[in-house]
């Protein structure tokens, strides 16, 4: 959802008078105080939910798994970790993401990017209220797209339950877990959850392009699939890079999808089919919490290192390094 | 959402071609007609579910949609059903609406709070750490919250707050997008001139924030405020690690997973042992109540919102 708002965000210019004066001078004693003053609020809750509990994280990795011959725990080097890259389920976890990936991250660029292109072409109060019901689904995030779709998948009341008799399903357990099943269920349940809000950011890069440039391309005879392949898609690369890395950050901490879909297909699926779900399972069904804290941190790395791609590479937040 | 901008920026294009239909023309309108049915059909059946009877349902009364099966006794057949799960007479989703409210409202609350001054230090004033606390915000932003609940967990069950509330709420106040949109709010909004002149009157620099930028960021503090709002309302994780150990004090998004587990449909062993019966109209009334919420603080704010889309397009 906050995702909305994003495209005014990275498309916003810097500010008229932030670029007025020259930025290269001394910090005052007073200015600095008064900003750490005022940031005070912020920086407790970073420090609450994000440095320390990472930071507790490191520590909790290092410590030995209590066991009940040795309770106490102690410290254990790197053997969590050893414990969580061994563990017959971690590659498994990976392998699943993976899955969902290939399926998923092209169908949903190749629709958000089709879809934005779709509303750009379309002016008017046509284009914008399709705009507005691509969004809808967003909405309903989380658990509430989850029961939806279980509305969807149980063949018995579904409205689409002909095409499930089609398919030779007639259970919600067969439908999630047939072999191979479950990427595509879950890529579809991500795209219609999704897609809106990012047609939204892509959008607002679409907008963003001045109309002496179409207008341009017009005049040299460029027709509107020339317009959208040669002259639109080049200009919001970095839009859609953004939307690329952010959706494959989503992926790797999947939970809810996996695990409430587990719930509903009477356990027939892997407990532990996404990281995520491994984590979880190590803190609140074995106990271990240096593992939980490895596996954690582990994910933690992978997701870090998007979004520092996010930031530096996509070329959208790029004027706060210079201003 | 940004309709009035959108359109105005296009209006010159609108002439062209107005009245001819092109092969391209309608294969474009079919196509995003298309896609818009698909996604509002499901979600029509899905409220209009809210509303059908059990029986209806397994009879597949009503067409594929169900529409005339459709009465408000079902729904409030439905209620009772799904407001008497829970020890002693029920009343737990009761319980987790105010749960969520108070953890969702209060974390909201907590992230304007800190938000405002926050990115108004960032956009306007000038320390060593600035760039640091910047990135900092920019990369916890784009990272996906839920990779930081083991560690959260761990912490909070450190300190013995494990299944209480409140430790839900102040992570919830944490909110780093917010901290971005009130930088570029004050950033776009609040020139650097009109700091130097407070300055030169003689305010100091919290005076400044307090009686200069703070009433001219009602804007900010609504957006902040929603979005933070929105985000805790449907978080899952968080609560459901935290809040797991102690049914009383769930959130509706780990209630809602509860309710699906004691259905008859997927679990009929524990669904026997149970007063309510919990089939898909229950199941679908649940979440459409849980959802109503969110549309009352959209409605609330879509004025704010729609000015918001403006917000950071306004060139000076």
């Amino acid at each position: 959802m906050s995702t909305a708002l994003m495209e005014d965000i990275a498309t916003s210019p810097p500010a008229p008078g932030a670029r007025r004066r020259p930025r290269r001078r001394v910090a005052r004693p007073s200015e600095t105080r008064g900003a750490w003053v005022l940031m005070a609020p912020y920086l407790v809750l970073l420090m609450i939910a994000g440095i320390i509990p990472v930071a507790y994280a490191v520590k909790t990795s290092l410590e030995k798994a209590p066991t009940p011959l040795d309770p106490t725990g102690g410290f254990g080097g790197v053997d969590s970790f050893r414990t969580v890259i061994t563990d017959y389920r971690f590659v498994d976890t990976f392998v699943n993401i993976f899955a969902t990936l290939v399926v998923w991250l092209p169908i949903m660029t190749i629709g958000i990017v089709g879809l934005a292109l779709l509303v750009h072409a379309s002016p008017g109060w046509f284009g914008s209220s399709m705009r507005f019901i691509y969004y809808i689904p967003g909405a309903l995030a989380g658990v509430a797209n989850l029961v939806l779709w279980v509305y969807l998948l149980n063949p018995s009341q579904s409205p689409i339950e002909g095409f499930w008799q089609a398919l030779g399903v007639d259970t919600i357990k067969q439908a999630v877990a047939g072999p191979g099943n479950l990427p595509f269920i879950l890529a579809a349940m991500m795209f219609f959850q999704g897609v809106g809000q990012w047609v939204i950011v892509v959008n607002g890069g679409l907008n963003g392009i001045s109309e002496e440039t179409l207008e341009a391309a017009r005049l040299d005879g460029a027709n509107e699939w020339r317009l959208a392949w040669h002259v639109k898609l080049p200009i919001i690369r970095p839009w859609i890079g953004y939307a690329v890395l952010m959706n494959l950050a989503y992926g790797f901490q999947l939970f809810l999808e996996p695990q409430l879909l587990d719930q509903v297909a009477s356990n027939a699926l892997d407990d532990h089919w996404t990281p995520t779900q491994l984590g979880y399972a190590f803190a609140f069904s074995n106990y271990n919490f240096p593992a939980a804290a490895a596996m954690s941190l582990i994910l933690l790395v992978i997701t870090l290192g998007i979004g520092l791609l996010v930031v530096f590479r996509t070329g959208l937040f790029g004027e706060e390094e210079h201003r | 959402m940004s309709q009035t901008t959108a359109a105005g920026r296009r209006a010159p294009v609108a002439k062209r071609g107005m009245f001819d239909w092109s092969v391209g023309k309608t294969a474009r309108v079919v196509t995003m007609l298309f896609v818009a049915c698909m996604f509002v059909l499901p979600i029509t059946g899905f409220i209009a579910m809210a509303f059908r009877s059990n029986e209806g349902v397994a009879a597949g009364a009503g067409g594929p949609f169900g529409f005339g099966d459709m009465s408000w006794d079902n729904a409030q057949y439905s209620w009772s059903q799904v407001n008497g799960f829970g020890p002693g007479g029920g009343g737990l989703y009761t319980r987790w609406l105010l749960n969520t409210l108070a953890v969702a409202g209060g974390g909201a609350l907590l992230a304007v709070i800190a938000a405002l001054p926050a990115g108004y230090a960032l956009a306007r004033l000038r320390f060593r750490a600035r760039r640091t606390v910047l990135l900092i915000t920019l990369i916890t932003m784009v990272m996906p919250n839920t990779v930081l609940v083991i560690p959260i967990f761990l912490e909070v069950n450190a300190i013995g707050a494990v299944g209480e509330l409140w430790p839900v709420g102040l992570i919830m106040g944490f909110f780093p997008f917010g901290v971005y949109l009130a930088y570029i709010h004050f950033m776009t909004t609040m020139p650097q001139e009109l700091v130097e002149a407070a300055r030169i009157d003689g305010l100091g620099e919290v005076s400044i924030f307090w009686r200069v930028a703070l009433p001219i960021s009602r804007q900010a503090a609504v957006l902040v405020g929603f979005f933070a709002f929105v985000a805790n309302w449907i978080n899952f994780f968080l609560p459901l690690a935290l809040l797991s150990s102690n049914q009383n004090n769930q959130t509706l998004p780990v209630g809602l997973q509860q309710l699906i587990g004691a259905s008859p449909l997927f679990n009929p062993t524990v669904a026997a042992g149970l007063d309510v019966k919990l089939y898909m109209p229950q199941l679908a009334l649940a979440t459409f109540i849980s959802m109503l919420p969110l549309l009352i603080v959209f409605l609330g704010a879509q004025k704010f919102l729609m000015r918001g889309e403006t917000m950071g397009a306004v060139k000076g």
